[in-house]
């Protein structure tokens, strides 16, 4: 196994690692999102981004074009924006929501390999910059996506009674369902200027399939943003809508990365 | 003055607490919060006396001191008198006073359970560490401890803070007041939280004061009897509403607690599912404390609102309670450890004597 994959298995490990402290934490009754958890999230993502590193100069360029260089550059992102907004949205238990998805996307990646690339006559930097923020708006989507688990996890848990341990660890359901829409949107921005950029690069839609798929999860996200702006559906519909409309973007992607 | 040279030479601890003595005896013998400074400095002046922190709070009266006495009853004996001086007992009330004497590590253990809430009268609870802490402070500016009152004191607030960080024993809630603060801090973020009271009962008072001290944002009462309302509004610096308008409210509120006599539901479904589109989908908090109830249960299958009537209040109020019993022991073994750290254990195990 060359040395990039070894650094994605440790990093898997260490996520794992991650979810299987908080789960015990939570099962003792102690879980607090300590020094613990931040520690092996933050050298997680330092193992995907040496990964990243490594596999770019193997391939000679940016590693987002298979179905394994993808779903590693999302996870890192979902990582990525973890950081960032974990401590705005103050998402206590953000921690043990993202890890396990990082997880399993890193094992499909690693599960489905790392092929070799044809080699690239010239890099250009803004096609480059238009996937690189596709890939970061989808990893928003994730998150959306977890926040919108989250979500429905505390509301199950309000309406049944059921006031146990992840019950104080999660956040006002409130701030949750503000969270999904802020993650929404961002998703959304970061999607358009993706888009915005294809059109500079004269990207023609009917040439480029992972254009015309961004254009529909785009136009999901738009719909979806839309619904929320003007408060037709409620928060509990808003989380489920971020639930599975996260389908669509993790589906396209095998279909682009297979066509 | 000399200094003891160990910590654990001449320490003790007198006092009384809510487990020994009755309130009408121990608020005869409370320090008045102006008056502390002064007792600190009555005890250190006692003969033999070196250092002394008074902790004075409604549950408990408790005197650390560290002495130069040939025995730790010579201490005990000492503070007892001071007590009985200082507050001016009658004989028949003084032999009736009932007061533990601790001595070194005893005492150091006392502090540490009183520190982490486990001798409290609401385990875990954490208003004591403030208490203490302020205590402290009161003896440290006044120039009443030195080297000894200081270290245990110290080491007495990191065990504190051990328990309670590696522990859940202030977790959960143990009253139905504070079941409604985790409630709302759960649904809503509290300082943007509206709070309206459909009834003013004494319960409902008590819920909607847990939620006003923990920082909600405003409340409106609503009675039958609007002088009531008016009168607990202003208590509350809130804003009286009639009875027969709280209905047109209830897009303003965030969280609703109805305790009204009334013998049939107040508060139906349809009323509730008309607001909600109101409201943008807002949750909706409905803590209903009423018996016969206020609150049709159907309203709790309305979107985005979430009831809870006593029962269910009542019910993870005793969970809080059983939960924290359950750290109890955890608790303990914290500071077992910590006190064998500090050198108040024997290393076989058993207290250090005296």
């Amino acid at each position: 196994m060359p040395t990039s994959q070894q650094l994605l298995l440790a990093a898997t490990l260490i996520f794992v690692g991650a979810i299987v402290q908080a789960l015990l934490a939570l099962k003792s009754g102690a879980w607090k999102q300590g020094r613990a958890q931040f520690l092996l999230m933050v050298l997680g993502f330092a193992l995907q981004t040496d990964f990243i590193y490594l596999r770019g100069k193997e391939v000679g360029q940016c590693p987002m074009k298979s179905l394994a260089d993808i779903l590693v550059f999302i996870a890192w992102s979902i990582v990525m924006l973890y950081f960032l907004l974990g401590s705005s949205f103050r998402l206590s238990l953000l921690g043990l929501f993202t890890a396990p998805l990082v997880s399993i996307m890193h094992g499909i990646a690693l599960t489905a390999g790392f092929a070799p690339y044809p080699p690239k006559g010239q890099i250009n930097a803004l096609v480059e910059l238009h996937i690189a923020l596709a890939l970061i708006a989808y990893a928003a989507f994730a998150l959306a996506c977890i926040t919108g688990v989250m979500y429905l996890v505390q509301e199950r848990m309000l309406k049944r009674h059921q006031i146990g341990g992840l019950f104080y660890q999660l956040p006002p359901i409130q701030g949750l369902a503000q969270a999904i829409q802020r993650l929404v949107w961002l998703g959304l921005l970061l999607l358009s200027i993706s888009l915005g950029v294809s059109f500079a690069l004269h990207l023609p839609m009917t040439k480029t399939g992972h254009v015309v798929f961004a254009w529909g999860v785009w136009a999901l996200y738009a719909v979806c943003a839309f619904l929320m702006w003007r408060h037709f559906t409620s928060p509990r519909k808003t989380a489920w809508l971020a639930v599975i409309g996260f389908i669509l973007p993790f589906i396209s992607l095998w279909i682009v990365t297979h066509a | 003055m000399p200094e003891p040279k160990d910590i654990r030479n001449g320490l003790v601890c007198v006092g009384l607490n809510y487990k020994t003595t009755p309130v009408e005896v121990r608020e005869r013998l409370a320090f008045p919060e102006s008056k502390v400074p002064d007792a600190v400095q009555e005890v250190r002046g006692l003969p033999g006396f070196e250092e002394c922190v008074v902790l004075s709070t409604c549950n408990r009266v408790e005197l650390y001191a560290t002495h130069a006495l040939p025995s730790g009853d010579d201490g005990h004996a000492a503070l007892r008198e001071y007590l009985v001086t200082r507050f001016e007992l009658q004989p028949e009330h003084a032999e009736a006073l009932v007061l533990y004497n601790l001595d070194s590590a005893e005492a150091a253990r006392h502090l540490f359970r009183v520190v982490s809430g486990l001798d409290s009268m609401v385990l875990g609870e954490t208003e004591i560490f403030g208490q203490v802490k302020a205590a402290y402070k009161v003896a440290l500016d006044t120039g009443t401890t030195s080297r000894a009152l200081n270290k245990l004191f110290q080491q007495a607030f990191t065990v504190g803070k051990k328990v309670r960080n590696e522990t859940t024993i202030q977790r959960g809630s143990t009253s139905v007041g504070s079941v409604a603060v985790d409630l709302a801090e759960k649904v809503h973020d509290l300082k943007e939280c509206r709070v309206m009271l459909v009834g003013a009962g004494e319960m409902s008072r008590t819920c909607a004061q847990s939620l006003l001290s923990r920082g909600a944002k405003s409340i409106i009462v609503s009675n039958r009897s609007y002088d009531k309302a008016v009168e607990l509004a202003a208590e509350m610096k809130g804003t009286a509403m009639k009875f027969d308008e709280w209905e047109h409210a209830l897009h303003e509120v965030d969280v609703i607690i109805s305790s009204t006599s009334a013998p049939h539901f107040v508060i139906k479904p349809e009323q509730i599912d008309q607001v909600m589109r109101k409201r943008r989908w807002e949750p909706l908090l409905i803590i209903d404390i009423a018996v016969p109830r206020d609150v049709d249960p159907a309203v709790n299958n309305i979107e985005g609102v979430y009831l809870y009537d006593i029962d269910a209040l009542q019910a993870i109020a005793d969970e809080g309670r059983r939960e924290r019993m359950r750290q109890l022991a955890s608790c303990e073994h914290i500071i077992e450890e910590q006190l064998a750290k500090y050198g108040f254990l024997k290393p076989g195990g058993g207290l250090v004597p005296a």
